[in-house]
């Protein structure tokens, strides 16, 4: 066991000594063949090519060990007596302590230079997993993403399993395997504080794992408590790990503090609350006002159809517009909530394949008593693709235009709905022939809150409507565009939806036929 | 206007003002109404005395409608429908698969609850007497002779689209989910496969519609699923005076 770590550095340093025993050789072989052809005499001052790459690759010992070899192979080879490991010139043998002193000079600078290159390295990536990590915590949405973040740093520094225990997350969080309860129960302690007093945080599993259990930063619990796996290690090198191991805490603990991130997890905690503080008040304000228009609606309809005011034509026109005005303020109700709803959460939509016309349908049912003294006009082609959306909001989106259109126009005109498909895209057109928008108009209208000074003289209007239209087309990926020739000229507005092609999918289904 | 024989409904809801509305509304059409203010009450009450339909608010003060439906489910096949002022779509879908027949979203007008209740209860009494044919303005479909006719014409339908009108029919004038649908006509692989269910909806359409173009019979409830005729209207239907005319 106490073996494992060490056979990985061996192997390779022997690996390294063999190949460089095969590069004397080869040179020794071209160096032969070179005398043999062209009478060349010696050429000791090649076997610094094998002790260069040596030097450069490996390392010193392989260096020495190529310039051992190119003096041994010289003497023997090329220097006379021949085949013999004596030189009978003492020149030569001169020559060739300069060679040894020069291959060990030019090794040794080689060896530093490889160090520096990967010292450079080493700290090129330390930079850029700094630097990733602290653009992570800079976007972190709350808590959970910042511990996420921490643990990832170690893991990537440390070049270990590590599990990061902070704030309810961690537990039952490894993969493979579940962490052994000797270790969560040294997490328990140690975030609890009480760890200093007790062991010293390495714990050896049955399956003589062992672990490491840390506190990221003694002075702030927030940052919480890491377990890093370190496998099978020696006594030695789990010392070497634990000088290593608090190294890199000490940073990471430098690290979030400089980056505030004590300050971050208590905002990101502050921000979570907040939300959901406003989403009951939604659900809250939702249900405290829609409860009294719901009996409210309710009972004008039972009165409408009541038999006793069957016959009274001026009371019935006063239950009507109970009717219609408590529809009204629902539908302002809902807004208000769908704008609240889009700047605080964003919009999720729940895609499905859904057939246009079933959307422009349910969409005019929605507008039909505001459509009730309107023309409309459907000009829908059979057999448009099928879009791929959320069909629940861009049948708001639709019912925000026409309910517009019908704002904006005078009783009896005629409103043109019509849908086409092409060039990757699904439009829903709505023509009114009403009061229409000016340049200026158009350039203002998708402003959340903002009426046109025209528009408000008509009628009222939250002014919420087109700007919960544009957020729900946009969060399905299409857009709206209005068209208009002027004021008074009418208005066009378009929905553009895009096309995904389902084709595959759809001749799946024809099976029975 | 009451006899031995008028429907009893079950209304349970905590509000004063929306019991009082339904049990008006409900006794103007001839119908017997009991409340439960609770969840626990309802149930008592339901297993006290048969009943004809519950309406169940989802906000009760003691434990959640959906638990009120699926407990009640449990044992009875009475129709159920609920009341809700929360719109999600994907609530919708939970609840009719817990176990309810319907549901209308708050504020809802008193005809559109009729339709819906009527729907129930001509479900309910088809189911006893056995009869075999569902009739849907000029399509009618026998269940027993699996024929479907519209204006006394026979259909050519594929088995495929015969069984998708078929599910749709035995729950006629009430909305079936696309995952119950789909499991019904493609089995339990493609429940989320809703593109084979717009592909066979829009051929069937063109089979069984007088205008295809604008559907009546066929009608799509949008992100839950399709209905078979009834309620011309969406869930905002207070002002749905036409409801009646689309079924017999």
């Amino acid at each position: 066991m106490f073996q494992r770590p060490k056979f990985p550095g061996l192997r390779r340093e022997l690996r390294a000594v063999l190949i460089t025993l095969c590069l004397v050789a080869a040179i020794t072989a071209i160096l032969y063949l070179l005398i043999l052809t062209t009478g060349l005499e010696h050429g000791s001052a090649a076997y610094l090519v094998p002790v260069l790459i040596a030097a450069m690759r490996w390392g010193m010992v392989s260096a020495v060990v190529a310039a051992v070899c190119g003096v041994l192979a010289s003497a023997f080879f090329f220097y006379p007596p021949l085949y013999s490991f004596r030189i009978s010139d003492p020149q030569e043998v001169l020559n060739l302590i300069l060679f040894v002193v020069v291959a060990i000079a030019v090794s040794q600078l080689a060896t530093q230079l490889r160090r520096q290159l990967e010292l450079a390295r080493r700290r090129e990536i330390d930079l850029r997993d700094l630097y990733d990590f602290s653009r992570r915590l800079a976007g972190a949405f709350d808590v959970a993403e910042i511990h996420a973040a921490i643990e990832e740093h170690l893991a990537a520094v440390l070049q270990r399993d590590v599990i990061l225990y902070a704030g309810g997350r961690g537990a039952g969080q490894r993969k493979n395997a579940p962490v052994p309860q000797a270790v969560f129960d040294e997490v328990k302690k140690c975030a609890a504080g009480r760890w200093r007093a007790g062991t010293d945080g390495v714990i050896t599993t049955d399956e003589n794992e062992t672990w490491l259990v840390r506190a990221v930063s003694p002075k702030n619990a927030e940052f919480g408590v890491v377990a890093i796996n370190l496998g099978f290690a020696s006594p030695a090198s789990i010392e070497e790990f634990k000088i290593r191991t608090e190294a890199v805490l000490a940073d990471a603990a430098a690290t979030l503090e400089r980056l505030d991130v004590a300050n971050a997890i208590g905002e990101a905690r502050m921000r979570a609350q907040a939300e959901q503080l406003r989403e009951a008040l939604i659900e809250s304000v939702s249900h405290e006002l829609r409860t009294p228009l719901a009996s409210i609606l309710g009972a004008a309809t039972v009165l409408s159809e009541a038999p006793a005011l069957q016959s009274e034509v001026k009371l019935r026109a006063l239950v009507q517009d109970v009717r219609d005005e408590a529809e009204r303020l629902n539908n302002d109700i809902q807004n208000l909530l769908d704008a609240t709803r889009i700047s605080s959460e964003g919009v999720k939509p729940r895609a499905e394949w859904t057939e246009p016309a079933d959307i422009i349908h349910s969409a005019l049912d929605r507008c039909r008593v505001r459509l009730a003294d309107r023309r409309v006009r459907l000009d829908i082609p059979p057999n448009l693709p099928l879009i791929h959306v959320d069909p629940v909001l861009v049948r708001q989106a639709l019912v925000q235009i026409i309910d517009n259109a019908a704002k904006y126009s005078h009783t009896g005109s005629c409103i043109v709905i019509s849908a086409r498909a092409g060039n990757g895209h699904l439009t829903m057109n709505v023509s009114d022939e009403g009061a229409g928008l000016t340049e200026d108009e158009q350039a203002r209208m998708w402003d959340r809150f903002e009426r046109g000074e025209r528009h408000a003289a008509l009628t009222g209007g939250s002014g919420l409507g087109l700007w919960i239209a544009n957020a729900f087309i946009a969060a399905n990926g299409g857009v709206i565009r209005a068209a208009s020739a002027g004021a008074d000229c009418g208005t066009t507005m378009t929905i553009e939806l895009p096309v995904t092609q389902a084709t595959v999918a759809q001749s799946e289904g024809d099976d029975d036929e | 206007m009451m006899n031995d024989n008028s429907p009893i409904v079950l209304v349970v809801d905590d509000e004063l003002q929306i019991r009082r509305f339904l049990r008006t509304g409900f006794e103007l059409n001839g119908f017997v109404v009991h409340e439960a203010t609770t969840g626990a009450e309802a149930i008592r009450s339901a297993t006290l005395q048969p009943m004809d339909a519950i309406l169940v608010d989802l906000g009760l003060p003691d434990m959640d409608g959906a638990e009120v439906v699926e407990r009640i489910r449990s044992w009875s096949t009475v129709p159920i429908i609920v009341l809700s002022v929360r719109a999600a779509e994907a609530e919708k879908v939970r609840l009719l698969e817990l176990g309810a027949d319907d549901y209308v979203v708050k504020p809802f007008g008193m005809a559109e609850l009729l339709a819906r209740v009527r729907g129930l209860l001509r479900r309910q009494m088809r189911a006893v007497s056995g009869e075999p044919t569902v009739r849907v303005g000029p399509l009618t479909i026998d269940l027993a002779a699996r024929a479907v006719l519209l204006n006394d014409r026979r259909l050519a339908l594929t088995p495929k689209e015969y069984r998708l009108l078929q599910v749709l029919a035995q729950h006629v004038g009430n909305v079936v989910t696309h995952q119950h649908l789909l499991k019904e006509v493609w089995g339990s692989v493609h429940v989320h496969d809703t593109h084979y269910l717009r592909i066979f909806v829009r051929k069937l359409r063109q089979k069984i519609e007088p205008d295809p173009d604008s559907p009546r019979i066929l009608v799509t409830e949008l992100g839950v699923g399709y209905r078979l005729a009834q309620p011309a209207d969406g869930e905002a239907g207070w002002a749905a005076t036409a409801v009646e005319k689309t079924t017999p």
